[in-house]
């Protein structure tokens, strides 16, 4: 094609886009259908994880729950159950709350270490055969070292990478092939902000979630390449979520009422609204956007400067202080 | 008396960050005052060939008053070593992978014995892979993420400390555009560069109160070295693999002007901007348009 007529295309396209996402902003459009639909979350015992499951188990998808923890897998999968129960549609009631024909849905729990390239590989053989085919992937499984560089453990370091960033590697490649031959499934990265700018202190948790990203772009570009328009992706970056995850983070006082750590119910269902609607990206809060752009456009003197204002260049340093005061009386959990 | 004070610095804010853009894009028009390399040692893993052994010579010219070499084939050590040491720049070599953590710590022990201490550390060692996810052997997946991102980690906790003793240092980066825009069939290395971005960045920030001690990351496009041989890009009259005489040039000159990040060529930051402007469908476009889909096809890079 002349490359003319071809620019004329792309740019008619682009403008399409753009006219597009501004009506789903106008017009929310609908929430897809998930029930009977097999759902992995990776970290499912506690934080996010637990609550993408109970989100999930709310619109009455088969979980399979991974975690490392297996008494607290063991508590999400209870939770699950319970609301099965309460959801349970009432035949006959015409109450209009779920007209699918009855299906009941089960949680099935396992205990894998997603660092863990055959334990993700062999929890997955499991899953195929005792489940059936995958078509969510939550890929929220996330630890962070919590020291500085220099004084963080090597095995630290290569187990944050291997956890955050490694890990979607295996268990994409585990449950991929069988979507792509589909062509039906939704990958869903739970990164960070910190996956797209960054802070003092926490070199390792920031290069592990950058590289989550990175991976999860690479994905969706692969994906758009060979055509497999039914492979959905979506990313989620919170902002500081108020998980415990780290304790004592905190930016400048005086700015902090207006980015308050977020209700992980609130980023949850953000994040599931976004998954439910196929949207690639979703930020909370919407600033983060801002943010985001911001650093692409200003000369990094600049982007030091905005950081200072926001106090955001060393929120992770009473973190670290605090992290390191409870492990030295042995209240550290990792 | 608390609001007082916010208020003036959210008055004065917009100020400053007028003021960055300003100093910046004076620091563009005129040269700025560049530091000397006389007593500086430079370490440089992957250092036998490609933008690598460029840079090596660049800085050996530039006044560095050592040059280390890191790499894994000898040979090319050797080599890259001769041509240095012949133009009057006392070179070492030494055989290092930095994907091996053991290895890095028990060579730069060997480095500080006999020749001394690393003032500036350019990390540049790299590997790729070169293939969409499904087709990606597991160990080369691993191995790209060790050499390119580990690697880092490991080699800077071996040299900052006594960079931040003598408060005097440099770390250097060489990464990649891909680092902050994607493409499809480098996943390996897309993640890895994105990682090894963070990382510095973090460091950066982290290091700005360390006087003396900087960081310099620089972010090249296409560069035509054999790493990334047949990759086609679909309009090389816009955009021209980089000659990596001229990113070494460049990044000599970034760490004497002390300049935090460099792109290049500067167009990329369009690139980037739009990124985090346009909607997915309309960035696949555009992607699509400008070939960045099939431009790995045709790779047949060393991995």
């Amino acid at each position: 094609m002349n490359i003319a007529a071809e620019l004329l295309v792309v740019s008619f396209k682009v403008i399409c886009s753009f006219v597009l996402a501004g009506a789903k902003w106008l017009v929310k459009p609908r929430e897809k259908r998930v029930a009977g639909q097999v759902c992995v979350v990776t970290g499912a015992g506690s934080g996010l994880g637990r609550l993408f499951a109970t989100e999930f188990a709310r619109r009455r998808a088969t979980l399979v729950l991974w975690d490392i923890n297996r008494e607290a897998n063991e508590e999400t999968a209870e939770l699950v159950r319970d609301i099965y129960r309460e959801t349970e549609p009432r035949r006959g009631s015409g109450d209009g709350v779920e007209d699918v024909p009855f299906y009941q849905p089960r949680v099935y729990t396992y205990v894998c270490d997603v660092s863990k390239r055959e334990s993700v590989y062999s929890t997955a053989e499991k899953v195929r055969q005792e489940v059936g085919n995958v078509t969510f992937l939550i890929n929220n499984a996330g630890v962070v070292s919590g020291h500085h560089l220099l004084e963080c453990p090597d095995e630290l370091i290569e187990r944050t990478m291997m956890v955050n960033c490694h890990a979607h590697f295996w268990t994409t490649k585990a449950f991929l092939p069988k979507m792509l031959d589909l062509n039906h499934g939704h990958i869903v990265t739970v990164a960070s902000s910190l996956g797209l700018f960054t802070t003092a202190g926490v070199e390792d948790y920031c290069a592990s979630k950058f590289g989550a990203i990175g991976f999860h772009e690479s994905l969706s570009h692969e994906l758009k390449a060979a055509n497999k328009d039914g492979i959905k992706m979506t990313l989620v970056c919170p902002f500081l979520v108020d998980t415990g995850m780290f304790q004592g983070c905190k930016i400048r006082k005086e700015i902090a009422p207006f980015f308050p750590p977020l209700k992980p119910e609130y980023c949850v269902e953000q994040a599931m609204r976004a998954i439910l609607t196929n949207q690639p990206m979703v930020c909370t809060p919407r600033a983060m956007y801002v943010v985001n752009f911001m650093k692409t456009i200003l000369p990094f003197d600049a982007i030091v400067c905005m950081y200072r204002f926001l106090g955001a260049d060393k929120c992770m340093y009473p973190f670290l202080a605090h992290r390191k005061e409870s492990t030295n009386n042995n209240e550290s959990k990792i | 008396m608390m609001d007082l004070k916010l208020w003036g610095c959210a008055l004065l804010f917009p100020l400053q960050i007028f003021l960055c853009v300003l100093r910046a894009a004076v620091r563009f028009l005129l040269p700025p005052r560049r530091k000397d390399l006389g007593t500086d040692v430079v370490l440089v893993t992957g250092g036998g060939r490609g933008i690598g052994r460029h840079l090596a010579k660049e800085f050996a010219k530039q006044g560095a008053k050592k040059v280390i070499l890191w790499g894994r084939t000898e040979k090319c050590l050797k080599e890259t070593c001769e041509e240095i040491s012949a133009a009057g720049t006392e070179c070492h070599y030494f055989v290092c992978d930095v994907g091996n953590r053991e290895e890095v710590y028990q060579q730069a022990k060997v480095v500080r014995e006999k020749v001394g201490d690393v003032t500036i550390l350019v990390n540049n060692a790299a590997v790729v892979h070169g293939k969409s996810l499904m087709n990606s052997d597991d160990d080369a997946l691993l191995k790209t993420q060790h050499v390119n991102t580990l690697g880092q980690f490991w080699t800077t906790k071996a040299f900052l400390p006594r960079m931040l003793e003598l408060c005097h240092g440099h770390v250097v980066c060489i990464n990649s555009i891909l680092s902050l825009s994607s493409i499809p069939g480098a996943i390996d290395y897309c993640t890895s560069k994105a990682s090894a971005y963070a990382f510095m960045e973090s460091l950066t920030l982290g290091l700005l109160d360390c006087p003396g001690v900087d960081c310099t990351t620089i972010l090249p496009f296409h560069t035509d070295t054999e790493m990334f041989q047949g990759m086609r890009v679909r309009f090389p009259q816009l955009f021209p693999p980089l000659n990596p005489e001229m990113v070494a040039q460049r990044t000599v000159d970034a760490v004497r002007t002390n300049t935090a990040f460099v792109v290049l060529p500067w167009t990329m930051h369009f690139i980037v901007a739009l990124k985090s402007l346009l909607p997915q469908s309309a960035l696949e476009e555009i992607h699509k348009f400008a070939g960045s889909y099939t431009c790995m096809n045709t790779f047949k890079g060393r991995t």
